[in-house]
Parts: structure tokens; C-alpha cells; sequence
């Protein structure tokens, strides 16, 4: 395995997101199981419960899909397109079983297709609700019951509550390490660049937690330690608002024009890090609240608030937290092509986050370096106009 | 006296402009295939044309694509900065300006030479002069000229298509019916102003208009534009420079800045030598 | 081509009555306001339908506008108007389109000029719907109360249990219908608090029982179209589906059904076809339409190819085949006629291994409706019901047989991307495929 050790945290973290997944092949040669997940959605406590590795998958943008289209349509989400190439070419053969958690369409609608074409051992749907009320709860309660079921039943083991807990917390303590090292961003110049961090995030996804958290803890000792590069105190503080982003492309596009990437609101960044389980008696009603409520991703609808400013602050209050709390001077909104769920909020929080002072470039794009020239000359003239 | 020199890389053009108090030379040289490692023949023509020598140059700025790809430039700005910049020079009224390039087309709000907003397409050539050069090429009309039989036709034919592809198809079937050439182009120019007009109205778009990049040398193009927004647009003297223009003046911006501190912008140190626009 | 609209001639006359039914849903809206009754911006097939009849709610169908808009090639300037606010053209246009209206009659504070029949009323609320199928049902009406910020928007969640080759669905079929009941009486509870009203109980069993019958019906009457040479085409069914569709738990919606049965029962007897002669019989087997190319449809008839069924809007099934549990809650009733529907193909699919639910459907109704090949749309800018397409086709061709396949590719609305000669090129090359497997066949 990867040797984490004091001053080489950023090293390992560099060497686990440019080979992604090899910690995740060298435990499955040594006998663990490996169960691949998509997106933010993916409830890591119950898998790290039942033993499994999980992993969340990504794709590669600086490479070209070509065999995935012989299967799946090209009006699907280009980043489920690129995964599933991925994923076809044989990039995760050492996987045992995936789990889809039901985010969108791109993902709910060719299910089918990944399970018949991939035909893993293990294949579990999440059938994760789009609302979050009381019944909501209580249902996603059940599905994820069913889940443990069939894990349990694939793994031969059972899955108790006590274990469930204890993954709790492992993932609970994960996030706390993750969120003291987003903390050091906060200074100006931050302590840790944007694609530094990104590297760390992308590597901390394909870890078992244990491994994860003493990654994110060395590179943080690392960071305290290091001579602070002298910045550039005018230098303007982005933050990055998607999906899933997790290639260091873009953010390199924004840090090599002298900006710096202070903050995100990511589905691989923040978004996996800032809310935990709650600790409560029966521990699926903790984890059916945090991945419902707690989790604010464009899937879920929220609107309980009586007016539609208080709809926005509790769908967007936390990019105003981000916002000023780390100075974040512009924000890059930057979509996927055919992403229905983001796509629809475009204007909502393009004026949220205006309105909140950060200056919005929204940019839609593939999920692919192709376009990586337009994209830059964009981010430049932003940069440029917010100077 | 000092001089500043703008170079513009465009697709399809490369533009320098120098400029003391005024504009002391400008020269357009094609950047197509052949051209491609030659911006600094282009900056020696102009350097000619203004009986100077590299050497006068206090501070180059570099924008367009390919702009990292000029060595000798002291600084790389975007072309969507430098031509709100070059715009406010000539046409001050104008709040809102609509460039058409040759692969790309953009809209940019300006207020006082600065940028207020932009929007630029995406990859797809709909609404670009990529566009009409297809379509020039597959109807056998020489570029320069479509804009202007546009001009004579007697109605609008509609085209539907946007994509590139299917529109050339749909053109050459109304060709084999009888349309004629002339309506046709007209409406290639309305589907292609729409196009552009659907990208720039994304932005909160105030008058003055103006048209720059090549796009705004097809008067046809311009015609349809200005119905699309319902006014005429306006088109500076010399279209294509803007970008170029644009870089000097912000050079000189940026030396004057400096010097008012009393002191100096870093160089790049390179010499006038062949500019490796592909690396 | 753009500027002459072909208009679509239906081969059946009742279908000829089904503009006033789209124009009757549409000019309810804007009559509303005078009969003092609450508006709804609904969805389709979101098991909302019998909630609002019984409590007089004007449901305006944003599919339907945005439908009546591509048909008359008049979308163009309502998806601009969203792509203004930098709604990217890659969206759903449904959505689009009638966001782009929406925000125009906001600007305006009244429909703009030369809306297609008059536009759609102002909504009181908005009714979404969190599926297995579709994200703008949620996404749109958020979307859009940013622009109607007084408007309130409720959602609600019904699924139903997922494919799962391994699984087994009856053992979670209650937790699903235990779900969707609930999530229904929440959408009643909003309903309520919106009209000020209280459900009428037996009124909404009622409605539920005048559904029921109209599925049966509307299965009735389609089946008819099994008869060789068929009597009705799915061009007419794209019009035909509307009664069903949007004006579910209705008496006008039965009784349309009841004279198309006899029209069809007496075409029959007559021996009228769609075609003449028929030569091919295909399934449309997955896709919306292009709202603004029916006129494909007749090209198709008048190469001798009809479409005697499709999977698109039959959007129901004998409430028989459905085995639904008795109960006296309308609520838990519409909550497992739901499951139900999509469920009672899943023993099926279990029973041919590859296969799938979605396959399943599509080959009982090749047999039963006597196929030649399958005719599938993808829609670009539809994730919902065009995603995964491509998988049915490959595994029809693999767990049933090798039959001729079309997928035909265009939009539901943005016409920018359609070409007619292409899409005829590719009807006549498919029509030669079927006659070369037909030919093999014998």
C-alpha cells in the first residue's frame, strides 16, 4: 500500500488520485470485497459496516469515450457516459458489485444498462426518494434496510447495529479531519492550493476510512508545516460550484492565471464533508436524515420554507456561509452538459450567490479536457473583469 | 515617445496594432495553416509600416487564441477584455458589443472600457462565421460576397436547421427545388443572427450595439443582426482590429500604472522571433 | 420543411375531436379565475389527476403547451427566452419551452401576443412529482417559482419497486404503496390548504372508479386495433392518448373512448385499414414524439408500414390484469394501481433470463399486435423516457429475436436539429430491411 507517513501526506495523496483505484485493487487481491458506488449519495457508513471497500467511481476527462457509446445514448449526463466507459474498458475490472443510489435520470434511466452490461456479482439500485418529508424519511429508513439485507446476504455476514455505528463514526471523524484541512484555506494566501486539495479528495474517495482519515491527517501536519509560498494578497479567492468534479483541469485553469481556489461546493469536495451522521438509537434514522436533509444536492427537493427567499436559504444558505467565510471573491458554476438537475438551477443560484457577493461564471461544458482551451480563455476574461 | 504594440491571434487572422498618443500602424495577415508560426512577420510589417524598430516597443500585450503563443508578448489578456478596451476608443457610446470570429462568437457588456459581463458559445459552430463558411463553400459563393447577395433577396427562406451539418443538407435540397441562392443566404444569415442573438440576449443588453470580428465586415450579417435586436448596430471603421487595439492600449495602461509609481512592468526578454503556435 | 407545416390528417374521425379537448384544458385555465376555481401547473401520469378532479383544481399541463407549441413550430421564441436567463438548450424543452412563456407572461402580466390558443392561465400552485422517471418533474416547477416567487410548489414521491433480476418485488410492494399513499395524502393536504377546501371523500372515490373504468375502456378499444388490416395507427394514438392523459377521472374522457370503440369496431366490420395495402405492422416501442413531424407517421402509411401499437402514453391496463388488493382507501387504491402498472411485467421478464420489464411489455405486444419490427424515438433533450433505449433494443434483439429495429433520432420540441430527408432516407432503409426479414421469414 501506499506508505502515509509525516511530510509525504500530499505525495500519497498525489500517487492515489493519478493511479485511482490501486489501493482498491491491492485490497481486493489481499481477499476484501470492493463495491464501486456513484455520486454523493452512496451511503458509505453501511458499506464500511459490512466489511466491503467502497469506492466512488469516477471517470477520466482527458480521455475519449469509445466504447461506451455502443451502449448507452449521448443525451445521458456526460460524466455517467465517461464513468461507464471506464468501467467497460475494463478500468475497474477488480470490482465485486456497485451500488446505484437513485440521484437522476442519467443514472436511474440506464441502471439496466450498467447491470446487464457490467454483470457484477453484487448490483443494488438505492431507490433514494426526490423529496424529504416525514414519509420520505421513513421510507428511505426501509430502503436502506434493503440494502443492508442484501449486502448481508452477499457477504454472508451480518451487519449489526453496534458495527453500523461504529462506521458512523469512523465516517463522522473522517469529515471533521476533512473540514480542519478546508480550514487552512481560509488564510490568504490559503495554506493548500485548490488542486493540491482536489488531489487529496479525489484520493480520499477510493479508501477505506481508516486509510482515508490518516491521509487527510498527514497531509494536514504536512500543510502546517510547510513554508507558506509568498502570495499574492491581491490575488482573487474562487470558489467552484458542480457536481462532480474530479479532475484537477479546471482547477489548474483557474490556479494558473494566480488565482486561488479557496473553497467548493462539489459533490467530491464540501459537499461529502460538511454535514454528519447524527448519532441516533436506531442508526439508519442518522444516515436517512444526513443523505435527505442534511445533504443539499439539486436531486432532493427542498421548499418547506413559507417564502421563496426562505426556499433559497435552505437550499443555497451554505454557499453564503462559504462565501464569507472564506472570502471568496467569484465563484465558477460550472455544469455538465444534459445535467437536468443543475441545469434547472442555473439562475436560482447564479443570483443567490451574486447576491451574496461573489460574481457568478456559469459555464456549461462536457465532462472532457477537449474544450479545456475555451473554458480558460473564459475563466481568464472572468478573472480579468472582476479585477 | 512611447509605443505599444497589440497583437491579436485570432483563427483565422492575425491583428497587430501599435499606438503612441494615436495609432501608429495596423496590419491583418492570415493566421491560417501556412501562417500559423509566423505572428512576428506580421508584427515586422507592422513595425515597417510605422518605421520603427522592435526595439521602440516599451510593452506588447498579447491577446486571441493563441495568445500563450507569442513569446516576444510581455503579457497574455483575453480577447474578450481587450475588445471591450479597443471598443471604447472608437465607438464610446457602445454598451454592448457582439464579436463574430471565425470558430467563436461573444457578447460583452461594456461600461467605460471595462467589462461588465460576457458570454462566449459553446463549441458548436451554429452562429459562428465557421458557419457561413460551410455554407459559402457548399453553395460555391465566394465568402466575401454572401453577405451582400443576402442583400438582394426577395424573401427570408427559412432554415430550421441549426446544426452545421443538417443545414448544409437542408440548403442543397432547396437548392434542387428552385430556391434561389439569394434567399437562401438570407436565410442562413437570419438562422445564424438568431443564433447569435440567442447567446448575446443572455445578456441584460443595453444600445449602443456594436458588431466586431469578421462577422461585422458581412453586411448581411449585420442586417440581420440589427433585426434581431431591433436597431441598427453600429461597426467601427475597421472591424478586425478591435482585439489588437484593444491589447495595446491596455499595455499602455498597465506602463503608465506603473510608471506613476515610478516604476516599471517586467519584460519578457524575447526577441522578434517566429511564434510557435503550436508547441 | 420549416415554413409549410404539414398538418397531420388523422385517420380516424373521433380523433379529429381531440384539438377541442386540448384547447377546452388549455382555455379552463384562463376561465378559472371567473368560475373561482384554483389552478395547478400538473404533470401527466403522476397519479394526481383523480386528487384535483375531485376537488374542482384546474390542472394545466405544461407538456401539453409545450406540445401544442413544437406542433405548430412556434416554441422557438419561448426556449430563447429561457436560454436568456442562461437555461441551457442541452435541458428538458418541455421545460423549457413553458418556462420561457412563463417568464414572458410574467414580464408582461398577461399571456404574449399571439400565444398558441391563447396561452396557459397563471398558476395558484404547482404540482411536481419525485418518479423513477423524470427530474424535471421537480426541477420545472422550482425553476420556474423563480420567476412566480408567490407561487407555491409541492411535490411529492411515488415510486415504485426498481428491476432487480435478482429480487424479488412482491416482498417490497407494500412498503412502495404504503409510500405512495402516504405521499398522495400529503399532496391532498396542500391541495386543501391551498383551495381552502376539504376532500370530498366520496367524490374522489368516485372519480377513482370512473379511472378505473376508463383504463378498462381505453384497453378495450386499443385492442381492437390487433384486427388485421389494423383500423388505427399510432399517429392517431398520439392524439388519442389525450382524453386518457389529461383528462383523466372525467366523463368527457370515457365517453370519447366509447364512440373511437365504435368508430374502430365499425371500421372493422368494414374492413377499413389504415394502410392500404398493409404491408408491415410495427411497434412504436419506446419515445416521445416530434410534436412538429407527426406527418412521419403518414409517410410511414403510405409506404404500406402501420403502427397497430406503442408503448408511449398507454399510460394503463385491465384493472383486472392488475390483480390490485381490495380496499376502501381511493388513495391506497390509486397508490397500487401505480406499482401495479409497472410491476405486472416484472414476473414476466423473470421468467426469460436477460430479459427486462421494459423488453417484456414490448414483446407482448409484438406477439399479441403481430409485429414485423419495432420503431423506437430518441428525443434529445429527454433523459426520462429516452435513456436506455439503446439497452432495449440490444436486449429485445437478444433474449427474443432478431427483428428489424429503427431508431429514429429528433426532439420533442427544438425543431433545430431535425432533418426531414434525413429521417425519410432512414424510414425507406428500414422499410427494406423489413421486407428482406419478412422475406427470410416466409
Amino acid at each position: 500500500m501506499t506508505d502515509i507517513r509525516d511530510g509525504n501526506g500530499l505525495a500519497a495523496a498525489e500517487k492515489l488520485y493519478t493511479q485511482y483505484g490501486s489501493r482498491a485493487r491491492e485490497l481486493k487481491a489481499s481477499g476484501k470485497k470492493v463495491i464501486g458506488y456513484l455520486s454523493a449519495l452512496g451511503p458509505i457508513e453501511i458499506m464500511t459496516a459490512a466489511g466491503v471497500l467502497p469506492i466512488r467511481l469516477k471517470g477520466n476527462v482527458s480521455e475519449a469515450i469509445s466504447k461506451g457509446d455502443a451502449y448507452m445514448e449521448t443525451i445521458v449526463c456526460p460524466f455517467v457516459r465517461n464513468v461507464f466507459d471506464a468501467a467497460v474498458k475494463g478500468k475497474y475490472d477488480f470490482l465485486d458489485g456497485m451500488v446505484m443510489p437513485h440521484q437522476c435520470d442519467s443514472i436511474d434511466r440506464t441502471n439496466e444498462t450498467w447491470n446487464y452490461t457490467l454483470n457484477l456479482p453484487y448490483w443494488h439500485f438505492l431507490n433514494m426518494p426526490h423529496v424529504a418529508d416525514d414519509p420520505s424519511i421513513a421510507f428511505t429508513k426501509e430502503i436502506l434496510r434493503i440494502f443492508v439485507k442484501s449486502l448481508e446476504k452477499y457477504t454472508g455476514n451480518k451487519i449489526t447495529d453496534e458495527a453500523i455505528a461504529k462506521a458512523v463514526a469512523a465516517h463522522n471523524q473522517n469529515r471533521k479531519l476533512m473540514r480542519d484541512l478546508y480550514d487552512l484555506r481560509k488564510s490568504n494566501p490559503p495554506l493548500i492550493s485548490g488542486v493540491e486539495m482536489m488531489k487529496v479528495c479525489v484520493a480520499a474517495m477510493s479508501l477505506p476510512v481508516e486509510e482515508s482519515s490518516a491521509l487527510i491527517e498527514a497531509v494536514t501536519k504536512e500543510v502546517k508545516e510547510r513554508t507558506p509560498a509568498a502570495g499574492n494578497p491581491k490575488a482573487k479567492r474562487i470558489m467552484l460550484i458542480g457536481d462532480q468534479i474530479d479532475d484537477v483541469a479546471v482547477i489548474e485553469a483557474i490556479e494558473s492565471t494566480g488565482a486561488y481556489l479557496v473553497m467548493d461546493d462539489l459533490s467530491t469536495g464540501s459537499k461529502m464533508y460538511w454535514q454528519d451522521v447524527d448519532v441516533t438509537p436506531d442508526p439508519l434514522q442518522g444516515i436517512a436524515e444526513r443523505y435527505l436533509r442534511k445533504l443539499k444536492i439539486p436531486t432532493t427537493f427542498i421548499g418547506s420554507a413559507p417564502t421563496y427567499q426562505g426556499i433559497l436559504e435552505e437550499r443555497f444558505g451554505h454557499m453564503k456561509n462559504y462565501v464569507k467565510e472564506f472570502k471568496v471573491d467569484g465563484a465558477i458554476l460550472f455544469i455538465y452538459k444534459y445535467c437536468d438537475p443543475y441545469g434547472f438551477e442555473v439562475p436560482a443560484i447564479k443570483s443567490y450567490v451574486e447576491a451574496a457577493g461573489a460574481p457568478v461564471l456559469y459555464l456549461e461544458d462536457e465532462y472532457s479536457t477537449s474544450s479545456l482551451a475555451r473554458v480558460k480563455t473564459r475563466i481568464e476574461a472572468f478573472l480579468e473583469m472582476i479585477a | 515617445m512611447d509605443y505599444f504594440a497589440g497583437v491579436d491571434i485570432g483563427s483565422t487572422m492575425t491583428k497587430v496594432v501599435i499606438v503612441s498618443d494615436k495609432i501608429v500602424a495596423s496590419l491583418i495577415g492570415p493566421t491560417g495553416p501556412e501562417h500559423r508560426k509566423l505572428a512576428n512577420r506580421v508584427m515586422e510589417e507592422a513595425l515597417k509600416e510605422a518605421r520603427l524598430s522592435f526595439d521602440d516597443l516599451t510593452y506588447i500585450v498579447a491577446t486571441g487564441y493563441g495568445r500563450i503563443n507569442v513569446p516576444f508578448a510581455d503579457r497574455q489578456i483575453t480577447e474578450i477584455t481587450c475588445h471591450a478596451k479597443g471598443l471604447q476608443s472608437l465607438l464610446p457610446s457602445v454598451k454592448t458589443v457582439i464579436d463574430v470570429g471565425g470558430q467563436d462568437s461573444k457578447g460583452i457588456k461594456i461600461l467605460n472600457g471595462k467589462v461588465m459581463n460576457f458570454v462566449m458559445n459553446d463549441k458548436c459552430a451554429a452562429g459562428t462565421g465557421r458557419f457561413l463558411e460551410i455554407i459559402a463553400d457548399s453553395l460555391g459563393v465566394p465568402l466575401d460576397k454572401i453577405g451582400e447577395i443576402s442583400l438582394t433577396a426577395e424573401r427570408i427562406a427559412p432554415v430550421s436547421s441549426t446544426c452545421t451539418v443538417f443545414a448544409e443538407a437542408e440548403i442543397i435540397s432547396r437548392l434542387a427545388t428552385g430556391e434561389p441562392i439569394a434567399n437562401l443566404l438570407a436565410g442562413i444569415h437570419d438562422a445564424v443572427a438568431t443564433r447569435i442573438a440567442a447567446l448575446v440576449k443572455k445578456l441584460n443588453v443595453e444600445p449602443d450595439i456594436a458588431v466586431t470580428g469578421g462577422g461585422a465586415k458581412n453586411v448581411g450579417l449585420v442586417k440581420a443582426l440589427g433585426s434581431k435586436f431591433g436597431r441598427e448596430l453600429l461597426v467601427p471603421p475597421e472591424p478586425l482590429i478591435t482585439g489588437a487595439l484593444g491589447a495595446a492600449l491596455m499595455g499602455k495602461d498597465i506602463y503608465e500604472k506603473y510608471a506613476a509609481e515610478g516604476l516599471k512592468p517586467s519584460r519578457s526578454g524575447h526577441k522578434l522571433e517566429e511564434a510557435t503556435f503550436f508547441k | 420543411m420549416a415554413e409549410e407545416k404539414k398538418g397531420r390528417a388523422v385517420a380516424t374521425s373521433t380523433a379529429a375531436s381531440i384539438p377541442k379537448f386540448v384547447r377546452g384544458n388549455l382555455s379552463a385555465t384562463l376561465k378559472a379565475k371567473e368560475e373561482g376555481k384554483k389552478v395547478a401547473a400538473a404533470f401527466i401520469a403522476d397519479g394526481q389527476d383523480e386528487i384535483m378532479r375531485a376537488m374542482d383544481i384546474v390542472p394545466a399541463w405544461g407538456e401539453s403547451f409545450s406540445g401544442v407549441c413544437a406542433a405548430k413550430r412556434d416554441a422557438e421564441k419561448y426556449l430563447q427566452k429561457a436560454e436568456s436567463d442562461n437555461f441551457s438548450r442541452s435541458l428538458c424543452t418541455y421545460a423549457t419551452c413553458n418556462i420561457g412563456f412563463d417568464m414572458m407572461r410574467e414580464e408582461l402580466g398577461q399571456a404574449p401576443e399571439g400565444a398558441p390558443w391563447g396561452g396557459m392561465a397563471r398558476p395558484d400552485m404547482m404540482l411536481g412529482n419525485g418518479q423513477l422517471l423524470c427530474d424535471p418533474r421537480f426541477k420545472w416547477p422550482q425553476a420556474t417559482q423563480h420567476y412566480q416567487q408567490d407561487v407555491p410548489v409541492f411535490v411529492t414521491n411515488m415510486y415504485y419497486p426498481p428491476w432487480d433480476p435478482n429480487g424479488d418485488h412482491h416482498e417490497v410492494e407494500e412498503l412502495y404503496v404504503k409510500y405512495a399513499k402516504e405521499e398522495l395524502h400529503e399532496t391532498v393536504k396542500f391541495c386543501e390548504k391551498i383551495t381552502g377546501k376539504k376532500m370530498d371523500w366520496d367524490r374522489l372515490a368516485k372519480t377513482v372508479e370512473l379511472s378505473d373504468k376508463t383504463w378498462d375502456l381505453f384497453i378495450d378499444t386499443y385492442e381492437l386495433r390487433k384486427h388485421i388490416p389494423t383500423p388505427m395507427d399510432t399517429g392517431d394514438a398520439m392524439n388519442t392518448m389525450v382524453p386518457l392523459t389529461f383528462n383523466l377521472g372525467t366523463q368527457e374522457a370515457y365517453d370519447f373512448y366509447v364512440s373511437l370503440k365504435a368508430e374502430l369496431e365499425q371500421k372493422i366490420k368494414d374492413g377499413i385499414g389504415v394502410a392500404d395495402p398493409e404491408k408491415f405492422r410495427v411497434i412504436w416501442a419506446a419515445g416521445l414524439p416530434s410534436w412538429f413531424a407527426l406527418g412521419d407517421f403518414q409517410y410511414f402509411n403510405s409506404k404500406g408500414v402501420v403502427f397497430p401499437v406503442e408503448v408511449t402514453y398507454r399510460g394503463c391496463e385491465k384493472i383486472e390484469r392488475l390483480d390490485l388488493p381490495k380496499t376502501n382507501d381511493p388513495l391506497e387504491h390509486i397508490a397500487w394501481r401505480w406499482v401495479r402498472y409497472w410491476t405486472h411485467w416484472y414476473d414476466a421478464a423473470k421468467k426469460r433470463p436477460g430479459s427486462t420489464p421494459k423488453v417484456e411489455r414490448i414483446i407482448e405486444y409484438i406477439e399479441d399486435y403481430k409485429c414485423d419490427g419495432a420503431v423506437f424515438h430518441s428525443a434529445f433533450s429527454c433523459r426520462s423516457w429516452h435513456a436506455g433505449i439503446m439497452q432495449q433494443a440490444a436486449t429485445l434483439k437478444k433474449v427474443y429475436e432478431d427483428i428489424p429495429i429503427l431508431i429514429m433520432e429528433g426532439d420533442i420540441v427544438d425543431i433545430s436539429s431535425y432533418n426531414e430527408a434525413d429521417t425519410h432516407n432512414r424510414i425507406d432503409a428500414f422499410i427494406e430491411t423489413l421486407a428482406a426479414h419478412k422475406a427470410r421469414k416466409g
